[in-house]
């Protein structure tokens, strides 16, 4: 049977789009609206903030560790059985965690269980739009993307009000049901059919060469170290504002709003990175930048209006880096080894996203309120973009050879590898 | 706030300000200590004694008033340990001080003695010293001023107050829960808890280990119920207990069973299930249709073909068929 060689680029990609979109509400917006469970737990287990924060941060690290071994898996059986399993995990974790009766178990369940659970889901998700998308490949995993933001702003609100009237117990189990709903998003992508895809290098010898390579192993700490502070606020905010006194549902409001701004925040930054010459790692310091300082304020204010419009800076930038994050890669790497580099980045970087929540934690069990974790967190995203100044032609006028995005990607798909981890910087 | 400034201080008295301090004259001793050698009345010396004797803390207040005042001024104050109080109340007024009359009442009876007036200026002044040592003494002290309307000035003691949690807490059964009352800055001498019993108050007593009461500081105590049964929900009590009266708040415990999450949750299963068997049977469906038109596309073809032939040359080589799939 003669197959298409190119992708379509349509058609049934729009739907695979849509699965897409869904797929990266109920796994990140999950993941992120978690802040709203933290003082549930803690309050029910009677454990300290430091211990709590590991179980979001073992479900952030297993997501992102896991998703070679997503990708790989769907480049053998194809990506619709992998997501369809990873959404039964990611529901089962979920599912078992209501009967919880110690944290322990949380870890087990929602962190390895539910982490597992998705990464298997979103690394094939995204191989599947690069085989449907080349030239409109970026505007489709925007697309999909939007996801995120849209439902962090839903889901906090909802799991608040979840909460208000099943406690814990009951709306993980309602928690649960909701990301069950990854297997029928699953069921909608479709495998193409695209011509075998060749090899390229040798991975091993890829990922030695990557491993000698300066400015990547630069790069790699400077975004763990950003990792390491990027997700405290969406576990720890809302705890923060009750130790001010908020009421809980407005408190995760607040939350709805940094996660409409970091939509915002997303789109205005992929335009500004086309629009604006130059590498793109300056703009990606400068949101980093931004983001650090936010973050570190946060503490010092007290009063509503300046929480709100912290929350709304955090979010804009904190969404503004997410793309650039990936952006920059190919500048270093070069396309040949962007995905080996990117597989590498991920593992690499999710010790700190291991590591960040709990030591907040800690750091708000020693000092009895959240100044110095924010503060710290502040601190990791400043040195991570500190690092970025020693980035190669970070100080010069024009962009390196291949410098779009889009370019690199289209070029990329000549060699007929599927991209699978673009947008799993989103943290 | 030191006492006030020279007492019987330069006005010539009214006849009816003059009975009045004959009274207070003869009931009570002004406490600062200028050193009239007023001989001191009975009535006053265990006070002063008292005053002095014991080792608790002073506790000051005062309140300001002028002619214009049109709502009562109140002034809460939260004690919980016996103190010596002195409240004092000022009343600025342009018209003639000596018409005014000073009174103070606890909450409606009135105070016969041991208040002092003074006057500077346009100001009248005038205050009460008393010892709170149990709860009896709490309550509402008023100063009043009347000229033509009367002003007044309420001083409000009440023991500290828990916090409020405004919502229920909810559990399921078989949990365990953990019920919590706390104050701020304030060491009751005891906590107890209650569970109402239909309008009745029972004492919670350590049964088993169905109960556990302890607290980890001395401002706040918690209620851990194990081995939740859906009678265990309903209103609990705790009250804080100090030298100088009660405080009480109430915590709302609603015990649900698991079926109650059970349903939406089995409901959103079959939902997905649906979906999912919707979207398979859908692309069966459409793949079996496109099977079936290639076939019919296919035939067209080698007729054409065929037809094709029979116009050109004979040929006998056989066509390859071509199959596209339309993924």
């Amino acid at each position: 049977m003669a197959r298409r060689t190119e992708p379509p680029d349509g058609g049934w990609g729009w739907v695979v789009v849509l699965s897409a979109f869904f797929q990266s509400a109920l796994v990140f917006g999950v993941l992120r609206s978690f802040g709203v469970f933290f003082v549930e737990f803690v309050a029910a287990f009677g454990e300290k903030a430091a211990r709590v924060s590991w179980i979001a941060s073992i479900g952030i690290a297993v997501q992102q560790f896991g998703s070679p071994v997503g990708s790989a898996l769907s480049t053998k059986f194809g990506p619709r059985p992998v997501v369809m399993t990873g959404g039964i995990l990611a529901a089962l974790g979920m599912l078992l965690a209501s009967f919880a009766t110690s944290l322990t178990h949380l870890y087990l369940s929602i962190g390895l269980l539910s982490g597992s659970g998705w990464a298997l889901t979103f690394a094939p998700t995204l191989a599947c739009l690069s085989c449907y998308f080349s030239r409109r490949r970026s505007l489709a995993t925007a697309l999909a993307l939007t996801g995120v933001g849209l439902s962090s702003f839903a889901f906090a609100p909802l799991f608040q009000w979840l909460l208000s009237h099943y406690a814990w117990r009951g709306s993980l189990l309602l928690v649960s049901a909701l990301s069950l709903h990854l297997v029928a998003c699953g069921a909608l992508l479709r495998p193409p059919s695209l011509a075998e895809d060749p090899a390229v290098g040798g991975p091993r010898a890829q990922l030695t060469s990557l491993l000698h390579h300066g400015p990547f192993l630069r790069y790699t700490v400077a975004l763990t170290l950003i990792n390491t502070g990027y997700f405290i606020p969406y576990l720890h905010l809302v705890a923060h504002l009750q130790d001010l006194n908020w009421d809980p549902l407005p408190a995760a409001f607040l939350l709805s709003v940094a996660a409409i701004s970091d939509l915002v925040g997303r789109v205005v930054s992929g335009w500004l990175g086309d629009a604006v010459p130059g590498p793109v790692t300056r703009l990606l310091m400068l949101w980093t930048t931004l983001t650090g300082v936010s973050l570190a304020l946060f503490p010092v204010a007290r009063a509503p209006t300046a929480l709100v419009a912290l929350a709304v800076a955090y979010g804009f930038t904190s969404g503004a880096l997410a793309p650039l994050a990936f952006s920059v890669l190919p500048e270093l790497v070069g396309t040949k080894r962007i995905y080996c580099g990117l597989g590498l980045l991920q593992m690499i970087e999710s010790i700190g996203g291991l590591l960040g929540p709990p030591l907040s934690g800690y750091l708000r069990d020693v000092t009895g309120n959240y100044t110095a974790s924010f503060v710290v967190a502040g601190a990791f995203l400043l040195s991570g973009s500190g690092i970025l100044l020693t980035l190669p032609h970070f100080f010069s006028c024009f962009s390196t050879t291949t410098s779009r995005p889009q370019d690199l990607v289209t070029e990329a798909l000549d060699i007929k590898v599927p991209l699978p981890k673009e947008g799993l910087e989103e943290d | 706030m030191r006492a006030l400034p020279g007492l019987l201080a330069a006005r010539a008295p009214t006849p009816r300000l003059l009975l009045l301090l004959q009274c207070l004259l003869a009931t009570a001793r002004p406490s600062s200590a200028d050193g009239s050698a007023l001989d001191l009345p009975f009535t006053s010396l265990p006070l002063r004694e008292e005053m002095m004797a014991n080792n608790f803390s002073l506790e000051s207040h005062n309140i300001s008033l002028t002619e214009h005042s049109n709502m009562p001024v109140e002034k809460n104050i939260t004690l919980e340990r016996p103190s010596n109080v002195n409240l004092t109340c000022h009343f600025t007024t342009s018209g003639d001080l000596n018409a005014v009359n000073v009174t103070w009442k606890k909450d409606s009876e009135q105070l016969e003695n041991n208040y002092l007036v003074s006057a500077t200026g346009s100001t009248l002044y005038t205050q009460y010293r008393f010892t709170i040592i149990n709860s009896k003494q709490m309550g509402s002290y008023s100063c009043f001023f009347r000229e033509e309307k009367e002003q007044r000035g309420t001083f409000n003691f009440k023991v500290p107050e828990l916090h409020r949690k405004n919502k229920p807490l909810i559990s399921y059964v078989g949990d365990s829960t953990v019920l919590t009352c706390k104050c701020q800055n304030c060491f009751p001498l005891n906590w107890t808890w209650y569970s109402t019993n239909g309008s009745i108050k029972v004492p919670v007593g350590v049964q088993m280990n169905k109960y556990v009461i302890n607290g980890t500081y001395a401002n706040e105590t918690k209620l851990k119920i194990t081995q939740l049964l859906e009678e265990d929900g309903g209103s609990y009590w705790c009250h804080a207990l100090f030298q100088l009266g009660e405080s009480e708040e109430h915590i709302e415990l609603v015990v649900l069973s698991y079926l109650v999450p059970l349903k939406p949750f089995l409901a959103i299963v079959a939902e997905v299930v649906l979906l999912v068997a919707t979207i398979l049977l859908c692309e069966k469906y459409t793949q079996k249709k496109k099977k079936h038109s290639d076939e019919g596309k296919e035939f067209e073809q080698i007729e054409q073909l065929k037809s094709d032939d029979s116009n050109g040359i004979e040929n006998n080589v056989p066509r390859h068929r071509k199959n596209v799939s339309y993924f």
